[in-house]
């Protein structure tokens, strides 16, 4: 699968140009250069902050090059125990939640665009009344907690975002895409669909596979409604929940301002937190980008 | 009756793999339906669903005699149709200039920067947010007070977060838009520019005339898209941003963080659905009606 990241665009020949363009063209580069900058800008201020040393926050609030650099934060987060346990709910409910989703939406996918399937309107109709009426709130919060007892537990973290409409159909429109014949020649063999599926449909799938498990997996990995929720122990919070957490302190702290105890010390290593939080995604990006790209342009063609 | 039995049992390997999926949509998206009925009830956490007494329109009646509904419900328009209107400029023009950029390891960098910020949770971006505005050490206002300016109380000043809320919607989705949108280019054919330039049209001339209105579609698509959700604030946004600082509700508090805050807060479970069934039942007339649009000018675009 070698999709490149820019989407191909078509091979135009270039041209000089006037004066007019000789001015236009620089600007637009600065445009670009500006808006990416813009892009990075909070990043840089949340990483060179998280080392930045108490009395540098004290003194400057947050630098853009703090006077003082340390690792004191990440050494005290670290001697913790709360950092470790957020980051393994986080990947537990990551990694659960994106096998359970493939699994589940795959399935439910190839069923919906198998030819054979006589209730492929029904289905389709079924997945789409919820994306079309919502049935809120409410009557979700007492599902988990009043009907399925899941409150404070891992199962209420993964099990409601399972199933996923939008991207069962990225799903069916891929399915819809592979020539019958396939499976054909495997019936006649006396497979069952389990395991045609299995042997036949789930290896020719791969890039579909990859680009919606990347999708599934930052959903879980982002997502912080869920555990704000349901979770109130605080062995169970997520990074995002913990992050959270930290960050309605601090906002108390930001309306008493004037007052001359504002800022407290342990600031450094909130911005730590958040630094460990994202982490995982900025290192893991430049990889996994291209099958993002992928997936939106899949998505954009039919949702 | 016999055919479809027969049918079952021919293809049971086959409906068996939809099961787990069927069971996932009934449970988290039919059963949950259920909650809109507390609308009309005065709900009681002891007697349940069934056994607390009917109150008739009595929770619609109170939450529209109110003046919040007109506030909430103005705020989530509002604001969706700011970020609606900005997000798509700012993407076309990232889009349609990146088209035009020659050095492919520069477009290449610039498009994957621009589109980091969409891999990053609202809680993270309310704390870059934070980090920027916060009154005493924000970096805006360190930088205010070294330009010799009075520092500003953004916290406590409702007018400005419209603004800043529309700022942090471009940082975070115009990256993630414009790649949608290069790909429709990319689907452009040479030709037109071909002829265009042949006729002696410039660079900035095949901007305007030929990328721009054959982009018109797809531009039209993305925004009906998101005005049938205009009813659905974004929750993780505003909370992760605002959070619970009540002096900035009057221009940030949408139907969204209202109702859960009913329900997480006050408890108010049948106020709080009355408010989201309300809510689903605006949605769904503005996803129809848009829908229908969207099916007028291109049928592959509905969404159903």
């Amino acid at each position: 699968m070698n999709h490149p990241i820019v989407p191909v665009a078509p091979e135009r020949k270039w041209r000089g140009g006037g004066l007019s363009e000789r001015i236009a063209m620089p600007l637009i580069g600065l445009f670009l250069i500006l808006f990416a900058l813009a892009c990075l800008f909070p990043f840089w201020l949340m990483v060179v902050n998280s080392f930045a040393g108490t009395r540098s926050l004290a003194l400057n609030g947050y630098a853009i090059w703090p006077s003082e650099l340390t690792l004191k934060s990440y050494r005290f987060l670290l001697q913790g125990k709360q950092m470790f346990t957020s980051y393994g709910v986080t990947a537990t409910v990551t990694i659960a939640g994106t096998v359970a989703g493939l699994v589940v939406t795959a399935l439910f996918a190839y069923v919906l665009a198998h030819p054979k399937n006589r209730y492929g309107g029904l289905l389709s109709f079924m997945t789409y009344v919820p994306m079309i009426f919502g049935s809120g709130l409410v009557g979700f919060y007492l599902l988990v907690v009043r009907w399925l007892h899941l409150k404070d537990t891992l199962w209420a973290l993964v099990l409601p975002y399972i199933m996923n409409p939008f991207y069962a159909f990225i799903f069916v429109s891929f399915y819809r895409s592979l020539p019958h014949e396939l499976n054909e020649s495997a019936t006649v063999d006396g497979a069952n669909e389990w395991v045609i599926f299995y042997k036949i449909i789930r290896p020719i799938s791969t890039p579909v596979i990859a680009t919606i498990g990347l999708f599934y997996a930052l959903q879980y990995w982002n997502d912080w409604w869920l555990s704000l929720l349901f979770v109130d122990n605080s062995d169970l919070y997520p990074l995002q929940l913990l992050l959270r957490q930290l960050m309605s302190q601090m906002q108390l702290t930001s309306l008493n301002h004037g007052n001359v105890l504002t800022l407290p010390p342990a600031e450094g290593v909130k911005l730590a937190t958040v630094c460990l939080t994202i982490g995982p995604i900025i290192f893991v990006y430049p990889l996994v980008q291209k099958y993002f790209v992928k997936g939106l342009t899949l998505g954009s063609v039919k949702g | 009756m016999k055919r479809l039995l027969k049918d079952f049992v021919r293809n049971r390997y086959l409906y068996s793999m939809a099961i787990p999926g069927i069971v996932f949509l009934v449970v988290f998206s039919y059963i949950p339906l259920v909650g809109h009925l507390l609308a009309f009830k005065n709900f009681q956490i002891s007697r349940g669903i069934w056994g607390s007494d009917w109150a008739g329109l009595d929770n619609f009646r109170f939450f529209f005699s109110g003046k919040d509904w007109i506030q909430v419900t103005f705020n989530t328009l509002y604001l969706n149709v700011l970020f609606i209107i900005f997000e798509m400029i700012f993407a076309l023009f990232i889009a349609i200039f990146l088209n035009e950029i020659r050095l492919k390891w520069f477009k290449r960098t610039v498009q994957s920067v621009v589109f980091l910020p969409y891999f990053i949770s609202w809680v993270v971006v309310g704390y870059m947010t934070f980090v920027l505005f916060n009154n005493t050490d924000g970096l805006v206002n360190h930088l205010l007070k070294q330009l010799g300016l009075e520092a500003f109380n953004w916290y406590q000043t409702p007018w400005v977060w419209p603004i800043i809320l529309t700022l942090t919607r471009i940082w975070k989705s115009a990256g993630y838009l414009s790649i949608i949108l290069l790909a429709a280019i990319a689907g452009l054919s040479v030709d037109y520019y071909e002829s265009a330039r042949l006729d002696g049209a410039t660079r900035l001339q095949q901007m305007k005339y030929i990328t721009l209105p054959l982009l018109k579609p797809q531009i039209i698509i993305l925004i009906l898209l998101g005005v049938g959700r205009i009813f659905y604030g974004d929750f993780g946004m505003i909370y992760g941003i605002i959070g619970d600082n009540g002096i900035l509700f009057p221009t940030t508090d949408v139907i969204d963080t209202y109702s859960y805050r009913a329900l997480r807060q006050l408890g108010d479970f049948s106020m709080s659905s009355a408010i989201v069934l309300y809510q689903s039942v605006m949605g769904l007339i503005a996803v129809v009606s848009f829908n229908a649009l969207i099916r007028k000018i291109d049928k592959d675009s509905r969404l159903f």
